[in-house]
């Protein structure tokens, strides 16, 4: 007779609502980490008890197309092994600790990075846009954690990196460690030996200059003599990459970007004479290349043995090996350095850093991650999985030995990069003068007018900004 | 004594009736929670927070308060107004094709006497593919040198544009696939509207010897008004929206030169890739002032009530 608030029905509804609440609340709780493992190690066990590290979780962040378990390579057909297997070698190393991965893909990585780091959810991050990131005062500054260190030098990196990923804190002065160099990276130009072959034409120099690239383009363009076919000279992303190609270009005859670091000191020389004369070269380029270079076509064939490319400019090592190796291209890939100053440097530097995230409240731990992340176990495994060793000692692995005609120049490449490194290409600029190239490759503009206007609107946004 | 009974029985009653009624809105409150907690978190909290950091230059952590700066940032910006351009062009041709051309073909399906149903199904799938599948396979299609379209410009002796390498012809590739993407929907929302038509009035038609095209014009058309107010209002404000295409075509600076960057595409520049949440959320509130009034103005001219 009672007709409370809990009648049959509304029992009923109510109970169905819980439900579905612990529904949704597993959902997320699933999904939050892609971790195998449960539990923190807190109640000890035997190899536990007493340790530095007991209890102690450690949150890792990666950017890519990383998987817990085991999975196969789909061009390559080869078994990759999961990140369980990071994870159970630094849980075995450091008794006591756990390990979570948080795996994210590269699309969108800069906001989903910027919203982790304010909100702490991570204490290791993998960050390409350390710059960014530092000069917010979310990174831990690494250098007391190497003075203390004596187990650890950063003589083991390659050459040039820990400088390349060095960046300016909120009050720093001068460029500050940051991060240690994780993950390799390089640009170069890739060629086809067997184009070259077909055509008679001599094989890049190992540092060719930008009228030997034209020469040689020039003289591959058209019909194939031995095979009929069309073939193109050279082939440059024309749209998203355009940029470092004709920063690249500029380089080679001792020409930059501009100057500074922080914000306040940037001055950029978009339309200096060397950059006006490398999009003239891109322009002369432009004719020995297939039509829509600009949206990102006609490189349909490359890396594939029906290939009509001879020259690909700005290539970077991104599964090199694999691809060439499972298209049975190995006798006719080579790789040439891009173009260098007097100095010897040029081309983009890339890659990512590791670093700590300044809200970590297990900055030991995660200093023990950083090491164990650039360690020549972790730096193979992710070798393996189609990443590029930052460790001098890579060199002297049989895996890399192996290939050494393809990964030797990517190394050298990787010890020569332009430096510092183009920091506002992860803003404004960057866009502002790949539009203009787009617009120069179009026919919209000449080179002057359209490095004039990049360096109006570049310098416009600085002054606001 | 009787009647006081009934009496309280009554009011007893209608009490309870009135605690029945409590208790089921009560309960119905309680499912609302998840829809309303959703709401308020992923939709009027954004919303409101957006409106703020329009007046900070904001990357996510650090903050200054710069007033009307971003509005005057984003209205000054040549690309901005450039992107504004793109999606009224591309929104423009869109609309002015697809919804003609759907009716036409929705017309001739409702006056085929077979295979209706096959046809709806044939124009309809596009409408149920991904856009980003979709722009993913255009790229392919409209390919300079390999592509479908061009092959058969060329078979018939036309000239094969660039179409995505080109900016004076990228924005009609955007346009082809918009067309192709919207235009299943047209076409089933105007048969659902010719098959309401009485038919009483074509056979009156028919008795005052009125030819096909005549009922057509006098008659079909004029019954289409409602429908056409409704699709012309729905594909402006998508229109307007545009960015999933373009940003898989040109990237999110609508390569090449700027040429199909949409008001979107630009907010996601700005804010997504060069940390500007500022200029980005000022451009979010101009881009809404832009479809407020635009939509406005489509309900005047379309007499439309919503």
């Amino acid at each position: 007779m009672k007709k409370g608030l809990f009648n049959k029905h509304a029992f009923i509804l109510s109970g169905l609502l819980l439900l579905l609440i612990a529904v949704l609340v597993a959902c997320s709780n699933s999904s939050d980490t892609s971790s195998s493992g449960q539990d923190s190690g807190s109640d000890g066990g035997e190899t536990a008890e007493g340790s530095k590290w007991d209890g102690k979780t450690l949150k890792v962040q990666l950017i890519g197309d990383f998987s817990m378990e085991d999975s196969t390579d789909p061009i390559t057909g080869e078994k990759t092994p999961g990140l369980d297997t990071l994870k159970e070698e630094f849980e075995k190393q450091h008794p006591g600790a756990t390990v979570e991965f948080i795996l994210m893909p590269w699309e969108g990585y800069t906001e989903k990075t910027q919203a982790m780091l304010t909100s702490g959810e991570a204490d290791v991050y993998q960050m390409p846009g350390i710059a960014d990131f530092a000069a917010q005062g979310l990174l831990e500054p690494l250098q007391p954690y190497i003075e203390e260190d004596s187990e650890f030098s950063t003589d083991i990196f390659i050459d040039q990196q820990v400088e390349g990923w060095k960046a300016l804190g909120p009050d720093s002065d001068e460029l500050e460690i940051y991060g240690l160099p994780f993950f390799g990276d390089a640009r170069f130009i890739t060629y086809d030996k067997k184009l070259f072959d077909d055509w008679g034409v001599e094989y890049l120099s190992d540092h060719p200059t930008m009228e030997e690239i034209k020469e040689k383009a020039e003289k591959m363009t058209g019909t194939n003599p031995v095979t009929g076919e069309q073939n193109y000279g050279v082939w440059f992303r024309g749209d998203w990459s355009s940029a470092f190609t004709l920063l690249n270009a500029a380089e080679g005859i001792n020409g930059k970007w501009g100057t500074g670091f922080a914000w306040d000191e940037v001055e950029f020389e978009f339309n200096s004479p060397e950059m006006v004369e490398g999009l003239n070269w891109m322009l002369d380029m432009q004719e020995f290349a297939p039509e829509g270079i600009v949206s990102n076509q006609g490189n349909e064939k490359w890396m594939t043995k029906d290939n009509n490319i001879a020259i690909m400019l700005n290539t970077g090592p991104a599964n090199l090996v694999q691809q060439t190796y499972a298209q049975g291209l190995e006798d006719r890939i080579a790789i040439a350095q891009e173009f260098k100053n007097d100095e010897g440097k040029g081309g983009l530097f890339a890659g990512s850093p590791i670093t700590i995230g300044k809200a970590s409240e297990n900055k030991d731990l995660a200093w023990e991650w950083l090491k164990f992340a650039t360690s020549d176990f972790a730096q193979k495994y992710f070798y393996e999985t189609g990443a590029f060793p930052s460790i001098k000692s890579a060199l002297e692995w049989e895996s890399v030995k192996e290939y050494e005609h393809l990964l030797g120049p990517v190394f050298e490449a990787m010890s020569t990069p332009y430096m510092p490194r183009y920091h506002w290409a992860a803003a404004q600029p960057r866009f502002i003068l790949t539009s203009e190239i787009e617009a120069a490759l179009t026919g919209k503009r000449n080179a002057q007018e359209a490095l004039d206007k990049a360096q109006k609107e570049s310098t416009e946004w600085l002054e606001n900004r | 004594m009787a009647k006081n009974n009934m009496e309280i029985n009554a009011t007893l009653g209608s009490v309870s009736i009135k605690q029945k009624k409590k208790t089921s809105q009560w309960t119905w409150y309680i499912f609302l929670i998840p829809s309303f907690l959703g709401i308020i978190l992923f939709m009027v909290y954004p919303i409101f927070e957006s409106l703020r950091l329009s007046f900070y230059q904001s990357n996510g952590t650090i903050e200054n308060f710069i007033g009307l700066d971003n509005f005057k940032t984003v209205l000054t910006s040549g690309p901005f107004w450039n992107s504004v351009w793109n999606t009224f062009y591309i929104g423009i041709f869109q609309i002015l094709i697809t919804i003609p051309l759907g009716f036409i073909f929705a017309s001739l399906i409702n006056s085929t006497a077979r295979g209706q149903n096959f046809f709806k199904v044939i124009y309809f799938l596009p409408n149920v593919t991904s856009i980003v599948a979709a722009a993913m396979i255009f790229a392919f299609v409209l390919h300079p040198e390999m592509g479908i379209v061009n092959y058969a410009l060329e078979a018939i002796g036309l000239p094969a544009p660039k179409w995505l390498a080109d900016p004076s012809t990228s924005k009609w590739a955007v346009i082809l696939l918009a067309v192709w993407h919207w235009i299943g929907f047209v076409i089933i929302i105007c048969l659902a509207n010719l098959q309401a038509i009485s038919a009483e009035m074509y056979e009156a038609a028919k008795i005052d010897g009125a030819s096909g095209l005549q009922q057509w014009l006098f008659i079909t058309i004029p019954n289409m008004g409602g429908t056409f107010a409704f699709l012309l209002i729905t594909g402006w404000i998508g229109a307007l929206q545009r960015f999933n295409e373009v940003y898989v075509l040109g990237g999110p600076n609508g390569s090449p030169a700027r040429s199909i960057q949409t008001m979107g595409a630009f907010i996601y520049e700005r804010g997504f890739t060069g940390f500007e949440f500022g200029v980005a959320s000022a451009a979010t509130y101009i881009m809404f002032m832009i479809i407020l009034v635009f939509t406005f103005v489509n309900l005047k001219v379309s007499n439309m009530k919503l």
